[in-house]
C-alpha cells in the first residue's frame, strides 16, 4: 500500500472479494421467497398433416399441430432477482415397449410453444423494438419488479412448432399429454426449472398437465374425416 | 523549472504514504468496502430493486478508489524520522570495514 498502484491493485482486489459474497448472498436470498406457481392447460384443436422438414426435402412426415388454452400464475417466480422466465409446453407420450428389450421406459417429449417473459430490469435486453419497449416498459409503472407479468391466459393459442417423431409417424398416437414448464433465469444465481418436489418454501407446480388426448388421424382435404 | 515541476507530478502519481499512512489505507480500504457491499444489499434486498443494489455498490466502490488511492495529506501524518547522513554524530565509535582481507579504519 506503499504508492498508488498498489492501492489501486489491493482495493480493486477486495472489490471483487465483496462483489463474488454480496451475489452469492444474493443467491441464497432466493430460498426466502415462497414459490406457488400454478397452471391449467387443455387442448382445444388437433391436427395431424403430412408435410416435409423443409422445402427442397425430399422427405415425407407427419406432423402434429396442437392448439391448446393455458392459464397460469407464475407471478410468485418474480422476485428482485429475476431477469427473465422461460416457460414452454410440451407433448409428451410414451413409447410403446419394444422388442426383447422390454422396460424400455421411454417418453417422447417435443416442445409446441414457448415464450420469454422479462423482469422490468432486463427490459432493455428484450427481443423487441423501440416502440414495444417504449410500451412495455410503460405497462409497468416504473415498478422493480412486475410479478402481473407472471400471469398468463391464453385461449386457443398456436402452437410455434409443429412436431413429429423420428419415424415420421404420429397420426392416431395415443396417451398424449400436454405439460408446462419454467425455467427462471437468475440476474445471480442458478438456474432453476419447474419442480417434481416440494422444497421448503419452493413449492411443485399444482396442476400444469392436460388431460390425457389422442393424436388424429390425418386430416384429409374433405372435412369429414378430419378432427 | 519545469523539471522541477515534473518531479512533482512524479510524486503525486506515485503517491507515496508513510507506514502509519499504509495501516491507515488497510483498515480504511476493508471498512468501507464491507459498507458497500452490506448497504448495496439490503437496500437491494428491502426495496426488491437490483439495478438499484449495482449502482450503490458501483458507486460506493469508485468513492472508495477515490479515499484510498490518491497520496492525501492525512496518509502522511507520520513521516518517517531518518538518521543524518554519515553516521559520525556517534563520539568515539569506531567502524572496522574489511574489505578483502584487508582492514580499513574508519575516522
Amino acid at each position: 500500500m506503499y504508492n498508488s498502484l498498489t492501492r489501486i491493485q489491493n482495493v480493486f482486489g477486495f472489490f471483487t472479494t465483496v462483489a463474488f459474497v454480496v451475489g452469492a448472498i444474493i443467491a441464497a436470498s432466493d430460498f426466502t421467497a415462497p414459490r406457488t406457481p400454478s397452471a391449467s392447460i387443455k387442448p382445444t384443436n388437433v391436427q395431424v398433416v403430412k408435410g416435409r422438414p423443409h422445402y427442397y426435402s425430399s422427405k415425407r412426415e407427419e406432423y402434429a399441430i396442437i392448439k391448446f388454452s393455458l392459464d397460469a400464475d407464475l407471478s410468485s417466480l418474480f422476485t428482485w432477482n429475476t431477469k427473465q422466465l422461460f416457460v414452454y409446453v410440451t407433448a409428451e407420450w410414451p413409447a410403446p415397449p419394444s422388442g426383447a428389450a422390454d422396460g424400455t421406459n421411454q417418453t417422447n417429449k417435443a416442445v409446441i410453444w414457448d415464450t420469454i417473459i422479462t423482469s422490468p430490469s432486463s427490459d432493455h435486453l428484450a427481443n423487441i423494438g423501440p416502440a414495444t419497449l417504449k410500451k412495455l416498459r410503460k405497462s409497468a409503472a416504473g415498478k422493480s419488479i412486475d410479478p402481473s407479468r407472471g400471469k398468463l391466459s391464453l385461449k386457443n393459442q398456436r402452437p410455434k412448432y409443429q412436431i413429429t417423431h423420428p419415424s415420421g409417424k404420429v397420426a392416431n398416437t395415443e396417451d398424449v399429454t400436454l405439460h408446462v414448464h419454467y425455467n427462471v433465469q437468475p440476474w445471480v444465481g442458478m438456474l432453476t426449472w419447474n419442480q417434481d418436489v416440494d422444497f421448503a418454501l419452493w413449492k411443485q407446480m399444482a396442476r400444469g398437465i392436460s388431460k390425457v388426448f389422442q393424436l388424429p388421424a390425418i386430416k384429409k382435404k374433405d372435412e369429414a374425416k378430419g378432427k | 523549472m519545469a523539471d522541477q515541476l515534473l518531479e512533482q507530478v512524479r510524486d503525486l502519481v506515485d503517491g507515496q504514504i508513510d507506514f502509519e499512512g499504509q495501516r491507515l489505507a488497510e483498515i480504511l480500504a476493508t471498512l468501507l468496502l464491507s459498507i458497500v457491499g452490506a448497504v448495496s444489499f439490503l437496500v437491494g434486498f428491502f426495496l426488491q430493486d437490483i439495478s438499484l443494489a449495482l449502482k450503490i455498490g458501483l458507486g460506493g466502490t469508485a468513492l472508495t478508489f477515490l479515499v484510498i488511492v490518491p497520496p492525501w495529506p492525512f496518509f502522511n501524518q507520520h513521516p518517517v524520522k531518518w538518521l543524518p547522513v554519515g553516521g559520525s554524530s556517534i563520539p568515539g565509535g569506531h567502524q572496522n570495514i574489511i574489505i578483502d582481507e584487508k582492514t580499513l579504519v574508519e575516522r
